[in-house]
């Protein structure tokens, strides 16, 4: 058995997938769409290799410095989940230049198995701080992130320690003509050892997990 | 908008399709013959020749595993002499997930050298899939096939107190459901090495979270619970060290719930998933198995 179900890995969807919120909040009116695509970084056969999860994203802008982000998980949906994850993106600060700004998300993050009918909802909550650069208006962001974990109990009744999972995010959005590209690093359950686990996470300092995503979204509506 | 819709709704229907349960398994059906001494690929732990046995003790066979009318020849050796199984006291030896029959070979010598050589009968079987056994591996089909295993032992004269079922990793599965839920033959003592709880205390090990295993697979197998069934004597050993079925998460929740008539615990310092034996060190591990086998309630 030893090692050999390390696919098991993807049973962390919930603590991998990358959530549809957005760095920088969307004009009001304004509407994007997005894919992700990346998930975390597992030894597998002593090689480092990364899992792909895939989400797609809806965000629309409901007022200047409030947007309201929406994204389903597509790799969870082929395993007979639906898993959603809904969020609201806020401007909690930005310069009269509209160059650098901090956007506070907060959201939820369900998932419901077509299988067993069970659900789970995990609270999240994000702060990114970004900063625009360059005649293109590229972005540089990061941040720190957790996940809420509301259940006390794990099977059997042992005591569920985590009542966080933490993560630390840095990336850089492309911005194109019509379509913006992302690539982000993310550093997921630092504070949790990663040893002992079924699966062997690439993580540094023996705890928690790093992982790559890469996004793509496209921006229509009121510009 | 229709588009996405469309998406959705082609994700739900293939949604019965993407399940973790085979990977549970990862057997290995590459060999043409199996070899046992004369194997020269990985194996889990490595004896020296003194535990070499007679070759004249050591037969390999076939045996045919029926499950609900889907026949498969499956293949078993056993180590002793199958003329006295009437009246010898026999260990069922149910393997991991991994390899095959050859790669678990030095761990079924060990228990044949347990008290002297030859002292206690060992069987132990190839499930559908693994070396030479035909079919796929399914978790039904570990039941059935450690079930033809038990129908053999009793064809050829064993009786229940005769016999001791031995598990290790994945094939503590089909020891526990069948110890707790009385098939061909009931087993008169239970061992478990490096148990697993259930594939839920793996998701939630590998998430962090709290996660039902019903979002990854559809395995029913629950050792934490099936244990609690079961009254005979107990024997449990878990490396302190094992880095992929934590001895707390696992082990340590399979013997808390067991509640029978007797039961042994060890938890060995410094062992991993697959080396438990050998960091225990062979003598002690002998030992202390045959102490198990011995003990009388």
């Amino acid at each position: 058995m030893y090692r050999y179900i390390a696919l098991l890995v993807v049973s962390t969807f919930l603590m991998s997938c990358n959530s549809t919120r957005v760095v920088k909040t969307l004009d009001k009116g304004e509407q994007q769409i997005t894919g992700s695509f990346g998930g975390p970084a597992i030894i597998f056969g002593g090689a480092p290799i990364p899992i792909p999860l895939s989400s797609v994203g809806y965000a629309v802008g409901l007022d200047t410095g409030l947007t309201f982000a929406g994204g389903v998980h597509t790799t969870s949906l082929l395993f007979g989940n639906a898993e959603v994850d809904l969020n609201m993106g806020i401007n909690a600060f930005k310069t009269k230049s509209n160059k650098f700004g901090i956007t506070v998300s907060p959201g939820l993050h369900m998932i419901y198995g077509f299988n067993g009918g069970d659900f789970s909802i995990y609270p999240q909550l994000e702060g990114i701080a970004w900063k625009e650069y360059g005649n293109k208006n590229n972005l540089i962001f990061g941040g720190l992130g957790t996940w809420v974990e509301l259940d006390r109990e794990k099977a059997y009744g042992e005591v569920q320690e985590h009542e966080l999972m933490p993560y630390i995010t840095l990336g850089h959005q492309f911005t194109g003509q019509k379509w913006n590209f992302q690539l982000e690093a993310r550093y997921i359950g630092f504070t949790y050892p990663n040893e002992n686990i079924v699966v062997d996470y690439l993580g540094p300092f023996s705890t928690g997990t790093s992982g790559v995503y890469f996004g793509i979204s496209r921006k229509f509506g009121k510009k | 908008m229709k588009k996405l819709a469309l998406l959705l709704t082609s994700g739900l229907l293939l949604s019965s399709c993407l399940r973790m349960d085979s990977l549970l398994f990862n057997p290995d059906d590459s060999i043409t013959e199996y070899l046992l001494d004369d194997f020269d690929g990985e194996t889990e732990i490595d004896l020296d020749g003194s535990y070499d046995l007679p070759d004249s003790t050591e037969h390999v066979f076939t045996l045919t595993s029926d499950l609900e009318g889907d026949l498969a020849s499956i293949y078993a050796v056993y180590v002793g002499d199958i003329s006295r199984i009437a009246t010898d006291t026999v260990i069922l030896y149910l393997h991991g997930n991994a390899g095959h029959l050859d790669y678990y070979w030095p761990r079924i010598k060990l228990l044949a050298n347990v008290g002297s050589k030859n002292r206690f009968g060992v069987l132990a079987i190839d499930y559908r899939g693994y070396g030479l056994s035909e079919g796929d591996p399914s978790e039904d089909a570990l039941y059935e096939d450690s079930d033809a295993a038990l129908r053999w032992l009793k064809e050829n004269g064993l009786t229940d107190d005769r016999l001791i079922i031995y598990g290790f990793s994945m094939g503590t599965a089909p020891a526990t459901e069948l110890m707790a839920n009385k098939r061909s033959m009931q087993p008169s003592k239970l061992m478990l090495e490096a148990p697993f709880a259930s594939d839920e205390v793996m998701v939630q090990d590998a998430s962090g979270l709290s996660l039902p295993g019903s979002f990854f697979t559809s395995l029913e197998i629950n050792n934490a619970e099936e244990i609690a069934k079961i009254n005979e004597p107990f024997f449990w050993i878990h490396g302190t060290a094992d880095s992929f079925l934590s001895i707390e998460t696992h082990g340590e929740v399979v013997y808390k719930n067991y509640d029978g008539v007797y039961s042994t615990a060890y938890r060995v310092e410094g062992g991993e998933h697959i080396d438990v034996p050998a960091i225990m060190g062979y003598d002690a591990y002998v030992e202390a198995v045959l102490e198990f086998l011995e003990y009388t309630p």
